[in-house]
């Protein structure tokens, strides 16, 4: 006990520090492998990405890598601002399509996660066949799912076509599915097949935390199917919504098995992704200065993406 | 005394031998294990159905002479340029790499590959080999020699003899020269199929297959028209000869012979119509031929197996043809740490009856004169390679040519989506050369890097 009025010996910063060392050392020690590997194989990797985008590192300079001639920001102004630059066109219509392909994989893929979870998770015989069923693609390699639909979506003996054309009559001629502005499409629903099944899987465990009382005393109160939805489903499952938001967006905007796979290293102006864009540039064309620069910008653009959905679920993730 | 005698003397006898096994045994112990101590890694890529048993099976005699193991290793198409140039930059590396005649001068750049240029006297060098392929050894305006030619292959014209004769076109003038090709193909309309199976007058690949630009230089340069200007500082794709080429080709799209489906399929899957039956006319490589011989490429139908005729390219507007001539060559790693027992292999893999016997199990050509010769002569077929390869062509040797390759592959590949109505802009003239103009710009771009 302390005598009133008597000066109060509070412990130094540095012995406070000591203390919390002495106190949490054991957990250092358990999280510095994770740490030291993390910076070896996550961190080191990308700060040196980063160091290549301020070089010029071409076909010339290849073998000086990081000796490479330093150019400052010059990559990155020649593709955001250099009209002249013969590369800008393709950089435009592949942010373009990433874009368009990211938006219309991530929308659809969790409206129809979630219409197909709500579905999946009532009372109907024959659920536990079609759960399983709908998970099945899930287990499918990105790389032999592409190849399957690419075979799909061939004109003359695709499946695809012949249904929509010999079987169904909805169409008078055979689209071509994979060149031309259809292609965009060709890549969009196999990523949409191939990501739905994560999605109504988590939908589904979400669904099924929801307590029916809460459904119960909605129903009595009067509520019907939409304002239950709307005002109990939705809300609580708001945190899975964010979760799935925010891994489906980087997920897409990296995309580049599918379309690598289905339309090669130059899948065309209309499905050319940033991801196809970069690849080929840097590693076959050995702009790795240029691709680098582009690789920059778009690690720029998903920690913006990162901080816009972190400022909009905040209060979800912190409920949750 | 006798006895003590006797047995100091056996003594000294068996200490006398125990010293001597070492003297007699190890030298011979290590006669065996020296040469076995070697072993050299060897980097192949997808040259047949089983290009690992293949190969090994070709340097077996080489392993058993010299006592070497060789070690090879697989490494695709898809990935090599990356995993070579990975290697050459590291040094973690084989001892030798097989590298396409187009990617040498790249590899060279890199500076992670031996200088063979002392050693080629020993496999004869230059004479050894036709101008054309000795050319993709090194780079342009220098002596090195970064890599040896190993095999050849050229593209020709492959047609279904049973489909022509029903169509009543005479093989003999059907690819005289361009418009005879288009009244060929436009003629074989008439049979739109072929023992119950539809097929097409022709098909290629379009911007997913890696070889298209070696389908259409061949019509850019017998058009007179070249990949780069004569000083290889600019792009000459957007010369008026070079754009008469390029749509001499895309025209065939909107005229009707052209199989529009072949060209959402890879290269593999259009060589796959082929032998399926579903295209009458395609251009391709001597492996085709090599492959109709083996039962167990199940690809082929009956009636295509036995039918394939090989033709040249047609005579283009400068009345000459032309066709392009490619392959791959054996590079040595400067890391390699067995530098001599790595030339001994590229030695024994430039042997004329070496050469000779993997040609033929991959179905392409050997790179030396002399092989090729012989492999002529095998028969109608063989000669039309033999008469292409000595009539091609290959691109400027610089090490910027497989990034240019790959920006003309892009456009030209945009042009025939274009040409089958596919894409926002109409396929006219005015958007065939924008496309090229785009080409060149950015080849120029690429040209500028070497200062």
């Amino acid at each position: 006990m302390v005598a009133k009025g008597l000066p109060v010996e509070t412990p130094s910063r540095r012995l406070r520090a000591a203390r919390a060392w002495r106190r949490n050392r054991f957990a250092y020690a358990l999280v510095l492998p994770a740490l030291l590997f993390m910076l070896a194989v996550h961190i080191a990797p990308t700060a040196a990405g980063i160091y290549v985008a301020f070089l010029d590192v071409n076909l010339f300079t290849f073998h000086l890598l990081f000796r490479a001639p330093w150019v400052g920001l010059e990559n990155f102004r020649d593709i955001l601002f250099e009209s002249e630059n013969p590369l800008r066109p393709g950089f435009i219509d592949a942010v373009r399509n990433t874009i368009s392909y990211t938006a219309w994989t991530v929308g659809i893929t969790l409206s129809a996660g979630l219409g197909i979870a709500l579905l999946l998770n009532r009372q109907f015989p024959g659920r536990r066949v079609a759960r399983t069923l709908m998970i099945a693609p899930w287990v499918v390699p990105s790389f032999v799912a592409a190849l399957l639909w690419q075979f799909m979506w061939q004109s003359d003996t695709g499946i695809i076509n012949r249904v929509l054309v010999d079987y169904l009559h909805l169409l008078d001629e055979r689209p071509i599915w994979l060149l031309g502005e259809n292609s965009i499409w060709a890549i969009i629903v196999p990523t949409i097949w191939r990501g739905l099944p994560f999605v109504i899987l988590v939908f589904l465990a979400g669904l099924q935390a929801i307590p029916d009382e809460l459904y119960e005393a909605a129903a009595i109160d009067g509520a019907g199917p939409w304002q239950r939805f709307r005002y109990i489903t939705l809300p609580l499952l708001r945190p899975l919504i964010a979760i799935q938001l925010l891994f489906g967006v980087i997920y897409a905007a990296y995309q580049f098995s599918i379309p690598f796979v289905m339309l090669g290293s130059n899948p065309g102006p209309y499905a050319d992704l940033l991801m196809t864009l970069i690849v080929r540039q840097a590693f076959t064309n050995q702009l790795i200065g240029y691709g680098a620069a582009i690789s920059t910008l778009m690690m720029i653009a998903m920690l913006l993406w990162v901080a816009v959905w972190y400022r909009a679920f905040r209060r979800d993730l912190v409920t949750a | 005394m006798g006895r003590r005698v006797n047995r100091r003397a056996l003594t000294l006898v068996v200490v006398l031998a125990i010293a001597l096994v070492p003297l007699t045994v190890l030298p011979a112990a290590m006669a065996r294990t020296e040469a076995p101590n070697v072993t050299l890694r060897l980097w192949i890529m997808n040259n047949g159905p089983e290009p690992v048993r293949d190969t090994e099976r070709i340097v077996a005699p080489f392993e058993r002479q010299t006592g070497i193991n060789v070690q090879v290793e697989l490494v695709g198409w898809d990935v090599q340029f990356q995993r070579i140039s990975n290697a050459a930059l590291s040094g973690q590396a084989p001892d030798v790499t097989q590298a396409g005649t187009t990617q040498v001068p790249f590899f060279a750049m890199t500076r992670g590959f031996e200088n063979v240029a002392k050693r080629v006297g020993e496999i004869g060098g230059r004479k050894a080999y036709a101008p054309g392929v000795w050319a993709t050894s090194g780079m342009a305006g220098s002596s090195s020699v970064w890599g040896i030619p190993w095999f050849t292959e050229a593209r020709t014209i492959y047609y279904r003899k049973d489909i022509y004769r029903r169509a009543g076109i005479n093989p003999k003038t059907a690819f005289k020269d361009w418009a005879s090709f288009k009244r060929t193909l436009t003629r074989l309309k008439r049979v739109s199929s072929f023992n119950g199976r539809p097929v097409a007058p022709f098909g290629q690949p379009g911007k997913t297959a890696w070889d298209l630009v070696h389908h259409i230089m061949p019509f850019v340069w017998g058009a007179g028209g070249s990949e780069l200007a004569k000083n290889r500082r600019s792009s000459a794709i957007t010369s008026p000869a070079a754009i008469q080429g390029v749509k001499y080709f895309a025209d065939l799209i909107p005229s009707g012979v052209f199989l529009k489906s072949s060209l959402e399929r890879n290269a593999p899957q259009v060589e796959e119509q082929f032998k399926g039956g579903r295209i009458a006319t395609w251009i391709g490589g001597p492996w085709v031929l090599a492959s109709a011989k083996r039962a167990d490429d199940e690809a082929w139908v009956r009636e295509a197996r036995g039918n394939i005729g090989v033709a040249q390219m047609p005579v283009g507007p400068t009345g000459k043809f032309y066709t392009f001539v490619g392959g791959s060559n054996l590079m040595m790693f400067k890391s390699s740490r067995h530098k001599t027992e790595a030339w001994r292999l590229i030695k024994y893999l430039s042997r004329d009856d070496v050469q000779l016997q993997y040609a033929r199990i991959m179905g392409m050509f050997p790179a030396r004169l002399a092989p090729q010769r012989k492999q002529g002569k095998v028969d109608a077929n063989q000669r039309a390679f033999y008469t292409a390869i000595t009539h091609g062509r290959t691109y400027a040797p610089i090490p910027q040519w497989g990034p240019i390759e790959n920006v003309y592959k892009t456009r030209f590949g945009n042009i025939l989506d274009m040409a089958a109505g596919q894409g926002r802009n109409p396929y006219n003239r005015s958007t065939l050369v924008a496309e090229l103009q785009a080409a060149a710009r950015e080849a120029n771009a690429l040209l500028a890097q070497g200062g």
